[in-house]
């Protein structure tokens, strides 16, 4: 019944556009929730429950998808997207410390972020290079045979 | 085109149907497939292969369910190998599933348990990782427990196939799936409307009526199934009852109406039945004991008496009234929330042993302008057409002054579920941005008291544009020509500047009209509650003739009756103006036949109307009022006023079943009973007759009403033939009141009442349902009128030319106060804030109004404002809200705290004398 107001406030500008060239488009959910992502980062809830209410879609079915992909985000992230692989060769190979020191020394934890949002920390599993591992990806590089403080050192100097 | 197939099941060979599942054509012919995700008020999902059948030359097991039939299809449904397959799945299902049916409340009524009984399966065989979820208990009435779902979707497929909203999804996937509601909040903050379909779905104790837990045992229970008290839907549910109290409600699956669901207040509103305000035992005025007189304005001392003493005191006062004042100084208000069985005999108490046609109802209030409009146009007032044809066969819907999901609320699922499912036009015209507006397809946001001209406005267009029905115009009505000369006084720049509704709307609702047919109308109090009530009924019939969607399915017009029985109470007789199935008072040969039935002379004389009577009241014409089941301190226009009618008034008798917010006023309490402890008929606003059961003992010392009216009629019977009064002729066939059961009172409806002569209890008793008329004991019921011929022969089409309203807004009272009530509420709230989950998910008063009047006054957030009129003053919390139109603020008259009719006025509508609680003038101020 009654709405949780959501503190945070967001320039749903660019949003308006985007709802306006699917107006008349059915069952276009998954573009927009892309297109959306690609503005916000992620897909913050009073941004959803905007969708939703100007697109006449129910909530809880806009949820679902977005749920549903690995693709979308739901929580903000940081500007860069370090995703460790914890794979069975990865696993072997010690991923799981990389994950521990990306945690202390840029207070980042899994599946989180650091608190001034420059990192966001994933945990996949097995990204086909097993060859390499363990096997770190930032962003779109990957990186191979990792050693956790040297990929920390380059990990701080990224902008 | 071949449609039938043969196919083979477990060796038996069926027909099945073309378009069937193998499940669906098992089901019809008696042979069981069990299921799990299946459930046959939903479309199937094919997920939880509980289903699953061996067909031969079919590689691999196949979920019937989904598996569409075709010819020569051999097909197993306990070969080992399916059995073997299902044992398997509920395997799977169990091990991520808590094994505490012990304590389990759904245990004797869940699927899962049943099934792995069925199948022998402990649970023992795979120990997967388990859920462990919080339980959801944040709302007043389901309470979620995901740890219990087993993912089958019902609750998901039943909230966006039944109800509409689709509050619930399933969110992630894989083992993180849940179900998830809104955007993943609670049940409470999501768009829920707890109409419990999901629970009454749901096949384990995922979802559960939180009023039920540790209440019993499905065996311990006693299921009675009746109809609905609180709205004119008329949906069937199913009271579970132990050691007479209900514990649960649940719908009835084949009901007509509403197929098995309900709407929040009838699955979860019935617990006022037990609230502690109940009236237990009759009270009376100590003075009156004391043989006294009352002093002044106030009553005195209550005393709780026998029911002897009460009955004694209320028959002699109403003697001494009648023959010292004569009959037409008593007034008596039946009751919409009543039986027909009763209503018929508060008629009967009226006309034949008070000898006056001064009987009314809160009809009057909600609905007389719309009955005598169409009786006027048509010659019938009720409903012209079946929930059933309209939701599933109108092409387009015309919903005015309505707002369908919060006071009709399982009609308003069908319509959504109309425009939802097979794109149904829908287009809503109502000055408030009510909730249906996110489902239609135009919203005309006409100003409150616009709606002639509205009307008008689109009519124009259509003539303009020749969308007209021709054929039926010329065929089956009278009246076009003056008709049409007044509407071309409307065009849209006119109708434009009046209403406020931009002319592109206009042209384009008036096009969607045209061209698509049938539609259907429907309306509430949004037409009826104005001055000029009968006009804006007029105005719809003149549409419907227009487009020639009278007598068809899918067209018709709609007029949503307000209480579960208002429409039975009306055609009981209990109208100031005709005996029961609107035999009118004022003609001689009807006057006639009841003065034959009932041995007693009739007054031809039309009664006065209840908006009539409580003035006169104050005025000293009516000197004593018996008010059965209604509460006109709450439903009333200008309480106040009210409050001084009553005060005034020399003898008041209520019969209800709480201390109602008029029980101050009375001097007698007789406490009846609620629906749940008496037997009888409702009649629901598509004129179906259904049959309440009773499912309680009476509480306390309380008695049905029925009964309570027999013993106040032969008390008067009894000392009547002594005194000089009225004498009545018991030897004449219906003159007595010795009814043993109210069976036996419809025996009497069905001789006098023509459209209730085939209305027998052997054939509701069966399960029959019908709408009436219902001519004879074979007659079937009649779900549509005025197919081929209207009532009263020609329709008649009205001129009518837009009116204002009668008290607009000035510099002193600026803005525009409309009336109305909430989904959670019901009427001035007796039943509804008794209700425990009622009350909690709306505690308190709200008034609506727009943002841009809100920081005009200076509101923000919530805060207090105090809203004024001529009459009277409340104070409530503010809902800041663009639902309403700016210059306007809409209230309800739920709570007694802050009733809207403190402010509303009793200027009427000149014919159906309804008063106006749309529109009246109020100034609005922030409280400090
Ligand atoms: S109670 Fe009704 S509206 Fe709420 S989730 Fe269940 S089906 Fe949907
Ligand atoms: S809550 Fe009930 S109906 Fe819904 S998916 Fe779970 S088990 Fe099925
Ligand atoms: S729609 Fe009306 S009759 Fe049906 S359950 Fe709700 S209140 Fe009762
Ligand atoms: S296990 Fe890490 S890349 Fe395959
Ligand atoms: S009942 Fe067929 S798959 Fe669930």
């Amino acid at each position: 019944m009654s709405e949780t107001l959501e503190e945070q406030t967001f320039d749903l500008i660019p949003l308006l556009a985007i709802l306006e060239e699917y107006k008349n488009q059915k069952g276009a959910i998954i573009p927009i929730l892309q297109r959306t992502q690609e503005i916000y980062g992620y897909l913050p809830k009073p941004v959803l429950k905007e969708i939703s209410k100007r697109l006449r879609i129910p909530i809880s079915r806009i949820q679902g998808v977005a749920t549903f992909y690995a693709q979308f985000h739901l929580k903000r992230r940081g500007r860069h997207l370090i995703r460790v692989c914890d794979g069975t060769a990865c696993h072997v190979k010690g991923a799981m410390k990389t994950v521990d020191v990306i945690h202390e020394q840029l207070q980042t934890p899994p599946n989180g972020s650091s608190p001034d949002y420059k990192y966001s920390l994933e945990i996949v599993y097995c990204l086909g290079s097993c060859g390499l591992a363990p096997v770190v990806v930032v962003d779109d590089k990957v990186y191979g045979q990792t050693e956790p403080d040297k990929l920390v050192r380059q990990l701080k100097r990224l902008e | 085109m071949i449609d039938k197939a043969t196919i083979t099941i477990d060796g038996q060979k069926i027909q099945a149907r073309y378009g069937q599942t193998i499940l669906q054509a098992a089901r019809e012919h008696g042979i069981h497939i069990p299921v799990l995700c299946d459930h046959p008020a939903l479309p199937p999902e094919g997920a939880c292969r509980i289903c699953l059948v061996e067909i031969e030359r079919q590689r691999t097991l196949q979920p019937a369910c989904t598996f569409p039939v075709s010819e020569g299809l051999v097909i197993h449904t306990h070969s080992p190998k399916v059995i073997e397959a299902r044992k398997f799945s509920l395997e799977l299902l169990i091990s991520d599933h808590p094994l505490d049916c012990m304590t389990c409340e759904a245990t004797g009524n869940c699927l899962l348990q049943d099934l792995a009984y069925e199948y022998g399966v402990t649970g023992d065989r795979y120990q997967g990782e388990k859920h462990h979820y919080p339980i959801d208990t944040s709302n007043p009435f389901i309470v979620v427990d995901r740890n219990k779902c087993i993912l089958c979707r019902r609750c998901v497929r039943a909230c966006a196939y039944i109800n509409g909203v689709e509050a619930i999804s399933v969110f992630y996937r894989g083992f993180n799936a849940y179900i998830g509601f809104g955007a993943d909040s609670t049940m409470q903050d999501s768009p829920c409307e707890f109409c419990g379909s999901c629970v009454e779905v749901c096949p384990t104790g995922a979802l559960w009526p939180k009023m039920a837990i540790g209440k019993g045992r499905p065996y311990q229970l006693k299921s009675v199934q009746t109809v609905c008290t609180y709205c004119g839907v008329g949906c069937q549910i199913e009271l579970q009852v132990r050691n007479n109290r209900i514990v649960n409600v649940t719908g009835v699956e084949n009901a007509p109406v509403n197929q098995g669901f309900t709407c929040v207040k009838g699955r979860f509103g019935n617990d006022f039945v037990h609230h502690e305000d109940r009236l237990l035992k009759p009270r009376l005025r100590k003075y009156l004991l004391e043989g006294g007189k009352r002093e002044g304005k106030g009553r005195g001392e209550w005393v709780e008496v026998d029911w002897d003493t009460a009955l004694d005191i209320v028959a002699r006062k109403l003697l001494e009234t009648r023959d010292k004042f004569g009959s037409d100084s008593v007034g008596l208000l039946t009751s919409a929330k009543c039986t027909n069985e009763e209503n018929y005999l508060m008629n009967k108490l009226a006309r034949q042993i008070i000898g006056t046609n001064n009987i009314d109802h809160c009809a009057r209030l909600c609905h007389s302008s719309t009955v005598a409009g169409l009786a006027i146009s048509f010659g019938s007032g009720a409903m012209s057409n079946s929930i059933e044809d309209v939701t599933q066969q109108a092409k387009a819907f015309f919903v005015i002054g309505s707002n369908t999901t919060e006071q009709h609320p399982v009609i308003g699922m069908k319509i959504r579920q109309a425009v939802k499912q097979r794109d149904a036009i829908l287009i809503v015209a109502d000055p408030r941005q009510i909730p249906l507006v996110d489902f239609a397809t135009l919203h005309l946001q006409h100003k409150p008291g616009t709606d002639i001209a509205l009307l008008n406005g689109l009519m124009h267009i259509i003539l303009k544009n020749g969308w007209e029905d021709k054929a039926f115009i010329e065929e089956r009505t009278e009246g076009f020509e003056e008709f049409k000369a007044v509407v071309e006084q409307y065009p849209p720049e006119r109708v434009s500047e009046i209403t406020g509704v931009p002319q592109e709307l206009l042209l384009e609702a008036a096009q969607l009209m045209g061209q698509n047919k049938p539609m259907a109308v429907i309306w509430a109090m949004g037409i009826t509650q104005h001055t000029t009530g009968v006009y804006n009924v007029f105005s719809l019939a003149n549409l419907q003739m227009l487009l020639g969607n009278m007598g068809i399915p899918g067209g018709g017009v709609n007029p949503l009756r307000g209480q579960n029985n208002v429409q039975g109470a009306c055609d009981m007789g209990g109208l100031p103006n005709v005996y029961p199935a609107y035999q009118p008072v004022t003609s001689e040969e009807a006057a006639h036949k009841f003065a034959q039935a009932w041995g007693a002379p009739m007054s031809t004389k039309i009664g006065m109307t209840v908006t009539e009577m409580i003035p006169a009241a104050k005025e000293g014409k009516i000197k004593a009022l018996y008010i059965m089941a209604e509460d006109p301190m709450m439903s009333d226009p200008d309480t106040n006023h009210v409050r001084e009618c009553l005060e005034a008034c020399e003898f008041v008798v209520l019969q209800d079943i709480f201390y109602t917010e008029t029980a101050p006023y009375a001097d007698v309490l007789l406490p009846g009973v609620s629906f749940a402890e008496k037997t009888g008929t409702f009649t629901n606003t598509e004129r179906r007759i259904q049959l309440v059961r009773q499912a309680l003992q009476p509480l306390g010392e309380a008695q049905p009403d029925w009964q309570i009216l027999c013993e106040v009629a032969n008390r008067l019977l009894a000392t009547s033939s002594s005194t000089s009064g009225r004498t009545i002729d018991l030897q004449a066939p219906y003159a007595r009141w010795d009814y043993r059961h109210p069976k036996d009172i419809m025996d009497e409806i069905n001789a006098l009442a023509p459209s209730y002569a085939g209305v027998r209890y052997e054939r509701l008793e069966r399960g029959e349902t019908f709408q009436w008329p219902v001519k004879d004991e074979h007659h079937p019921g009649t779900p549509i009128l005025h197919v081929g011929k209207f009532a009263r022969g020609l329709g008649k089409f009205a001129a009518v030319d837009h009116i204002p309203p009668a008290e607009l807004p000035d510099t002193e009272y600026p803005m525009v106060l409309s009336t109305g009530r909430v989904l959670y509420h019901w009427h001035g709230g007796e039943l509804s804030r008794r209700a425990q989950g009622l009350l909690e998910i709306y505690p308190k008063p709200l008034v609506e109004i727009n943002p841009e009047d809100a920081q005009r006054l200076g509101l923000n957030g919530h805060r207090r404002v105090r809203v004024t009129s001529r009459r009277g003053s409340i104070e409530a919390e503010a809902w800041i809200t663009d639902r309403v139109l700016p210059g306007m603020v809409y209230a309800n008259f739920h709570f007694p705290e802050a009733s809207a009719n403190v402010l509303t006025h009793a200027a009427l509508d000149p014919i159906a004398k309804i008063p106006e609680y749309k529109v009246c003038a109020v100034k609005v101020e922030a409280v400090e």
